[in-house]
């Protein structure tokens, strides 16, 4: 009998826990933090220990790191970086752990916003949530710091229009399309090469071949990060497709692979290319007018401006966020003119990077 | 051979349908590129199918991948090794993982599935630590060295068609390893011990000898796969690259023939294998299906050609056996 009270209370206890964890809805975990930011005014925390946390691993987010780091040193504040190998599962157990740390504020660039609500509310309950990178508007965060994805992948299909003007094939490659930036930045390419109004809530079907303006998009191919895969995606579609005019890569590898690929197939300047990111061969190939530009982000900002905003909300302090909530860091367009000042930077920035995880 | 008859069945309606109904499958650019890939996911299958043999497994097959394909430009490039020095050393450590894993398992008696599964972790685990998780490449350098898995050679008469490099590695391992295993004391040997390890050892096999080579063949055939998978795409990701390459390896074995249980074994089935898996990736995009349904068309003709060929097995025995019937009667 004693026991079956016990089990009952028990249970009683946990219901009513799994019903005060899910009592809070976005808009009360937005306001509960920013009371909680009011309230530090008066007692700030100055050395607070702050997170940035990527959506994966890549050369990019070494030079987010860098800048991470580096505000970190500034600030005198101690700095965690994360970045989670193996997915979506990865990264939820990332933030699961720091706030379990008692983080005192974390920047993530989600991979699924959609469906990691549940743990960027528990981050928002415990800590203060900002993201970066790839947004997620659904979720209780205080700020996005990072490019509009739209645009950019705007910026990067009017690339793509100015370098074939004629009209033709273009095929699209990309890592995967369940994040926000993801999907934003294709339909951002896609409006741009069609010269279509500017409008981000547009969604085109990935596969669906969109026949407007001249052109035809015939199609989005994506590979879960496996190179060979996107590799031989790209070798595929040059068969099924042997009237492509031009590519692009919308991850930095994807990018990267179709210059590798039209190197070894001899078609190298025959199917043009409008690139993502700032890969080495890449930029080579810019240099080498084989390709016809591409668009760059900045990661260091991203890092670099996460932590300052953690930092200040730390101490009470709420005044650069902008009341869209969107800390804007633009993209840029690299081409031939600019691309040796914008390496020899990117250099200095990896050599940082890669000094910092070393330590 | 006949153990090869229902993947080569497969092979060939999965080519015929993409034939007919794809575009351009029988370009040359297309069967080349097939040719290419086949070649490199066959010298894992051919390793994974050596280990199987014995009745083991190595799911460690992706991470020595990675390891090593990581290992060869991080070497090259970042620490400017000789090509010279870099491929010997690199081969040398992937027969070393399988000389470890081999003695884990016969001596430590430790079961290969867990001593791979922690090497599927270990393996990753260093390649991303050594390179602090940056992606590693040959930043448009040491084209020599790559030309081992880039080079094609022109046929006569085949005017589209140029031949890979990789086929004369992947052929002479099968020529090797098929020899190895008709004609050879040793080759028997292997089978046998895959058969009944017991039977095998109280018949003065030397069984423990035979399951770590087959250990360190796979591993070294891994990490040679590795060095001619890094050549052929120019860069990788230390988190990402070869991941569940171990699955395609032995997939394309057991396809081909070679029994879980070990003791069964067709170095013929395991390319046709590992052609297969190809054909079927090529064959998704060039007939307009959606990637997404990629893993579930790969999923389901492997399965139902697997089931067509045993229900026609078993209806072959049965047969025999009426047939045996009547023939004491």
């Amino acid at each position: 009998m004693k026991n079956r009270i016990l089990s009952l209370v028990s249970l009683s206890a946990l219901v009513a826990a799994m019903a005060t964890t899910h009592v809070f809805a976005n808009g009360d975990l937005v306001a509960d933090q920013k009371a909680r930011i009011a309230a530090l005014k008066d007692h700030p925390d100055t050395k607070p220990h702050l997170a940035f946390v990527s959506n994966g691993v890549a050369d990019f987010w070494t030079i987010a790191k860098a800048g991470a780091l580096a505000a970190g040193r500034e600030l005198g504040c101690q700095v965690t970086v994360e970045f989670p190998g193996g997915g979506l599962g990865d990264q939820k157990r990332m933030l699961e752990d720091l706030v379990t740390k008692g983080i005192d504020g974390i920047s993530v660039s989600p991979i699924d916003p959609t469906n990691q609500l549940e743990v960027m509310q528990l981050v928002a309950e415990r800590s203060f949530l900002i993201t970066n990178d790839s947004d997620a508007p659904s979720a209780p965060r205080l700020c996005y710091i990072g490019m509009d994805n739209y645009i950019a992948g705007r910026m990067c299909g009017e690339l793509a229009r100015a370098g074939l003007p004629q009209g033709g094939e273009v095929a699209i490659f990309i890592g995967r399309l369940e994040q926000d930036n993801a999907k934003r930045r294709r339909q951002g390419f896609i409006d741009g090469l069609l010269g279509r109004s500017s409008d981000p809530t547009r969604y085109d079907e990935p596969a669906t071949v969109i026949n407007e303006a001249g052109y035809t998009i015939v199609g989005t191919w994506t590979d879960s990060f496996d190179r060979a895969k996107a590799k031989a995606n790209i070798e595929d579609v040059m068969i099924k497709h042997p009237k492509l005019a031009l590519v692009t890569g919308l991850f930095e590898y994807n990018s990267t692979l179709a210059v590798e690929v039209f190197k070894q197939a001899g078609k190298t300047g025959k199917i043009k290319i409008a690139a993502f990111d700032e890969g080495a061969d890449v930029l080579v190939g810019i240099r080498d007018g084989i390709v016809l530009g591409t668009v760059v982000q900045d990661p260091y900002g991203y890092g670099f401006e996460s932590i300052k905003v953690l930092h200040a909300f730390n101490q009470g302090n709420m005044s650069m966020v902008p009341a869209n909530g969107v800390l804007s860091i633009p993209a840029r367009v690299i081409k031939k003119d600019n691309v040796d000042s914008f390496w020899a930077d990117l250099k200095a920035k990896l050599k940082a990077g890669k000094e910092a995880s070393a330590k | 051979m006949k153990k090869s008859f229902g993947i080569l069945g497969i092979f060939i309606t999965v080519c015929l349908v993409a034939a007919i109904f794809g575009e351009n499958f029988l370009t040359g650019y297309n069967l080349m590129n097939l040719t290419q890939r086949t070649a490199l996911f066959s010298i894992l299958a051919l390793g994974a199918g050596i280990v199987i043999v014995t009745g083991g497994i190595d799911l460690s097959i992706g991470s020595v991948v990675c390891l090593a394909g990581i290992t060869t430009p991080w070497l090259l490039v970042e620490h400017e090794w000789s090509p010279w020095l870099v491929l010997p050393t690199v081969l040398l450590g992937s027969a070393l993982i399988g000389l470890f894993h081999g003695v884990l398992i016969t001596k430590l008696r430790l079961q290969p599935f867990l001593v791979t599964l922690c090497g599927l972790l270990l393996y990753r685990g260093i390649a991303r630590w050594m390179t602090g998780d940056q992606s590693q490449g040959f930043q448009g350098e040491f084209e020599g060295v790559r030309a081992i898995a880039l080079t094609k050679f022109t046929i006569p008469g085949l005017e589209n068609y140029r031949l890979p490099s990789t086929v004369i590695p992947v052929t002479a391992l099968a020529v090797v390893l098929a020899l190895f295993l008709s004609r050879t004391v040793w080759g028997r040997w292997l089978l046998a011990t895959g058969r009944n390890e017991s039977a095998a050892r109280y018949s003065g096999v030397p069984t423990a000898r035979l399951i770590t080579l087959a250990y360190v063949a796979c591993s070294f055939l891994a990490g040679f796969g590795g060095m001619l998978f890094i050549f052929d795409i120019g860069s990788a990701q230390p988190s990402d690259f070869g991941n569940f390459y171990e699955l395609y390896a032995i997939a394309a074995a057991v396809l081909g023939g070679c029994s879980l249980r070990g003791g069964e074994a067709s170095v013929f089935g395991i390319i046709v294998g590992a052609a297969t898996l190809q054909v079927l990736r090529t064959a998704i995009i060039l007939l307009g299906l959606s990637s997404q349904l990629e893993f579930a068309v790969i999923g389901s003709v492997l399965l139902v050609g697997v089931a067509a060929d045993e229900l026609i097995r078993r209806f072959n025995a049965q047969r025999l056996e009426r047939a045996s019937h009547a023939a004491i009667h």
